[in-house]
């Protein structure tokens, strides 16, 4: 009696070993499995429904939610139906986390979309780095997100803290003085935007008197307005967000010191202001789209919205639901043009890719920088519109800046995973 | 001598701001004190009275019907203090519901009361922001309590120094009715030995139903008061539940007075650290609570437990 191994058991083992390694491993993850052309599309979104960011959170999740129902007005994409699904990040990086971890492992989306907060966007991205999943940030602002947080699958869609800064410091210093007193929010976004707003505030010849941290979750100003109000800063540069800025602008209001120093806030998100009038649009800040731009696609792109979204509060979309509209919309074309969802044919359909401006519905073309990965857009600098043109016109623009002359030296420090570093993702 | 000067604003803003945190803890404590219950949904029924005064104050507040017209076409004024008084007692009548909700959980496990309160807290947070949605309000205030004042070439704001003036009037009214009038005794009779009240003849569920009342509506004016200085959102109930868990923590479980004084010293500390150290701001409170109960754990005016006599 022979024992042993067959010629027909080896040839079974080898097939079966090798069908193995290709779904499994060996010894990275590689999950790819046959693309089914019934199968839908499922894309995770990650935006928040709770924290600092609730409100904005819901208002990118319209945008994307708006982008994916018209690419499936349109047939879909690859001739298959785009489907998502929602999760609240809690505007936690924690919670980030672990919802990427359960959509990416349980749920097998074929990308991520979303984030406000910087570090919960930091926290999805590394764990979509580690299974290789395509994440498009919407519209988290640090700096780092494009620095030394860049990853091969991430792409950060928003203008950063530093873009806004570089384009409104040397304005400022002309024109209100070179003594800054700096208001920064008590978290990665905060910390990099003044730094970046203290470094190009050096170059220009300008002193920051003092950087005052604000924890996330300050409600109370009236101990720092009256700092403020005793140091006697030319510029007060502000990094603070969400419902802390909210809580921030309320109170200054009150006090009417808006009119009695000169602000510059960054960015201003749609969300954080609207509804408060157009007086809480006070100082300068950055925004890197608005609604009553004088260019074409902008004003049937609001009527588009106001239809999907009869209900909402926000009743014109502005920065916060347009990022997460375009971002969501050119996933969807690069996927397209890859032919497939093969993750790293997607990767390199984006890197270096023109966006036009017209398409975008801004002034200039933007790029998605490929050794970044962050969209270089154009960035808009606005006041206080003086004379509205109905209850939604906030925002005066006062000035276009193009995208390269914004652009920053930091994303120098962004060293992105090697094609072969990062796990291979299909669905 | 300069230091001295640029302090004193600071100090003055410290006492206010204590107030207004004495004003949030005042329900909390008071529920506390006599039904040994912690209502972690006091947070949220801050917010619910916020989102009440809305609703009274402006057409914004979702109620928009054209036979209201008359109604949002009269001053601020009668229609600020109708909300003041009508938001509270509409309050009032949801902590009687979660009361009455709370009633299986007595005399057992604390747990089940603090769990039941916890859920109410997301259920009422979750209905503000289906109702009302995400986005944040803002409650118009009378004109001569808005805006600012210069004074020794700083400006403070009214609003302010009118909300520690309301915080002192309800600190002071609440005092009034609990040391002065038969039912306040028999609500600090209740709270030292409710077993007795019974016997004495005094229906004790409804006491209990009387007291929830009560702090939850004072709860609602805290929100309504601090609704122009930290806005409405649905999540504003979590920025007064937990100073003021510290607040009572820190005075003393049940002690009135240590509420508020426990209240001023946390305002002084946020204050004083928000000026000269700010990122330690938020968590000055706890350090503070953390220096107390160390060397008291029973905080500042609390009862002396049977172990400490």
């Amino acid at each position: 009696m022979k024992t042993g191994i067959t010629r027909r058991k080896l040839i079974q083992g080898t097939a079966l070993t090798a069908g193995a390694a290709a779904v499994f491993g060996p010894w990275k993850f590689n999950r790819v499995y046959a693309a089914a052309t019934d199968k839908p599309i499922l894309i995770g979104l990650t935006h928040d429904a709770s924290g600092q960011f609730a409100n904005s959170g819901q208002a990118e999740k319209r945008g994307t939610i708006m982008a994916i129902e018209e690419a499936n007005a349109a047939g879909g994409v690859l001739g298959r139906k785009v489907e998502y699904i929602w999760a609240d990040t809690e505007t936690t990086p924690a919670t980030g986390s672990r919802v990427a971890e359960r959509f990416i492992t349980r749920d097998n989306v074929a990308f991520m979309v979303g984030a406000i907060q910087s570090g919960t966007a930091n926290a999805i991205s590394q764990v979509c780095q580690k299974y290789g999943v395509v994440y498009f940030n919407t519209n988290s602002s640090s700096p780092t997100e494009s620095a030394k947080n860049c990853h091969r699958v991430k792409f950060v869609w928003d203008g950063s803290g530093a873009n806004f800064a570089k384009a409104a410091a040397a304005g400022a210093v002309d024109k209100f003085g070179k003594n800054w007193i700096l208001l920064t929010n008590d978290y990665v976004w905060g910390h990099n935007t003044s730094k970046a707003t203290a470094e190009i505030l050096g170059k220009l010849g300008g002193t920051v008197m003092e950087n005052i941290l604000v924890p996330v979750g300050t409600r109370d100003y009236s101990s720092i307005l009256l700092k403020l109000q005793q140091a006697k800063p030319d510029v007060v540069a502000t990094a603070v967000g969400g419902d802390d800025y909210k809580a921030l602008r309320q109170q200054v209001q009150d006090l009417k010191l808006d009119t009695k120093m000169a602000w510059l806030s960054n960015q201003l998100d749609w969300p954080d202001i609207y509804g408060a009038g157009s007086e809480a649009a006070f100082g300068v800040f950055g925004a890197t789209w608005y609604h009553y731009l004088d260019l074409p696609g902008v004003a049937d792109f609001v009527k588009r919205y106001q239809t999907r979204w009869p209900d909402t509060r926000i009743d014109v979309p502005g920065n916060v639901t347009y990022n997460g509209y375009v971002a969501m919309r050119e996933l969807l074309r690069a996927v397209e043009d890859a032919g497939s969802t093969n993750n790293i044919s997607v990767i390199k359909q984006l890197e270096g890719r023109v966006m036009k401006a017209a398409d975008r519905m801004q002034h200039h073309d933007a790029v998605i920088d490929p050794n970044s990965h962050h969209v270089q857009q154009t960035i808009y600098l606005a006041t206080r519109q003086d004379k509205p043109r109905d209850d939604t016109d906030y925002f005066k623009i006062v000035n276009v800046m193009a995208p390269e002359t914004v652009r920053i030296a930091s994303e120098s420090e962004c060293h992105l995973e090697s094609y072969a570093d990062t796990p291979t993702y299909e669905m | 001598m300069d230091f001295l000067f640029n302090l004193l604003p600071h100090l003055v803003n410290g006492i206010a701001l204590g107030l207004l945190f004495a004003l949030i803890a005042l329900g909390f404590m008071l529920i506390i004190g006599v039904m040994e219950v912690i209502n972690l949904a006091h947070g949220s029924l801050f917010a619910l009275g916020a989102y009440m005064a809305l609703v009274i104050v402006t057409p914004e507040g979702g109620l928009d019907a054209p036979f209201l017209e008359p109604w949002f076409g009269i001053g601020i004024i009668p229609r600020y203090i109708a909300a003041l008084v009508i938001a509270p007692v509409i309050v009032g009548v949801f902590g009687m519901g979660l009361e009455l909700c709370l009633r299986r959980t007595y005399g057992k496990d604390p747990l089940y009361g603090l769990l039941l309160t916890f859920g109410a807290a997301l259920v009422i947070e979750e209905g503000i922001r289906i109702i009302w949605g995400h986005g944040e309000y803002v409650l118009p205030v009378p004109k001569g309590i808005r805006g600012g004042f210069i004074f020794a070439d700083l400006i403070w704001s009214y609003y302010r120094f009118f909300a520690a003036a309301f915080s002192i009037v309800m600190i002071g009214a609440l005092w009034c009715f609990i040391e002065k009038t038969p039912y306040g005794a028999i609500i600090k009779a209740g709270a030292h030995d409710n077993e007795m009240v019974r016997a004495l003849g005094i229906n004790l569920p409804k006491l209990r139903l009387f007291v929830f009342a009560i702090g939850t509506a004072l709860a609602a004016i805290a929100g309504i008061i601090m609704a122009p200085i930290w806005g409405i959102r649905p999540q504003v109930g979590v920025d007064a539940v937990v100073p003021a868990f510290v607040i009572i923590v820190l005075g003393g479980i049940g002690s009135f007075w240590g509420a508020v004084i426990a209240g001023l010293m946390v305002g002084m500390i946020v204050g004083l650290t928000a000026a000269y150290y700010s990122d330690w701001s938020l968590l000055s409170m706890y350090l503070l609570l953390l220096a107390v109960v160390t060397f008291r754990a029973r905080g500042l005016m609390g009862k002396v437990s049977v172990l400490e006599r």
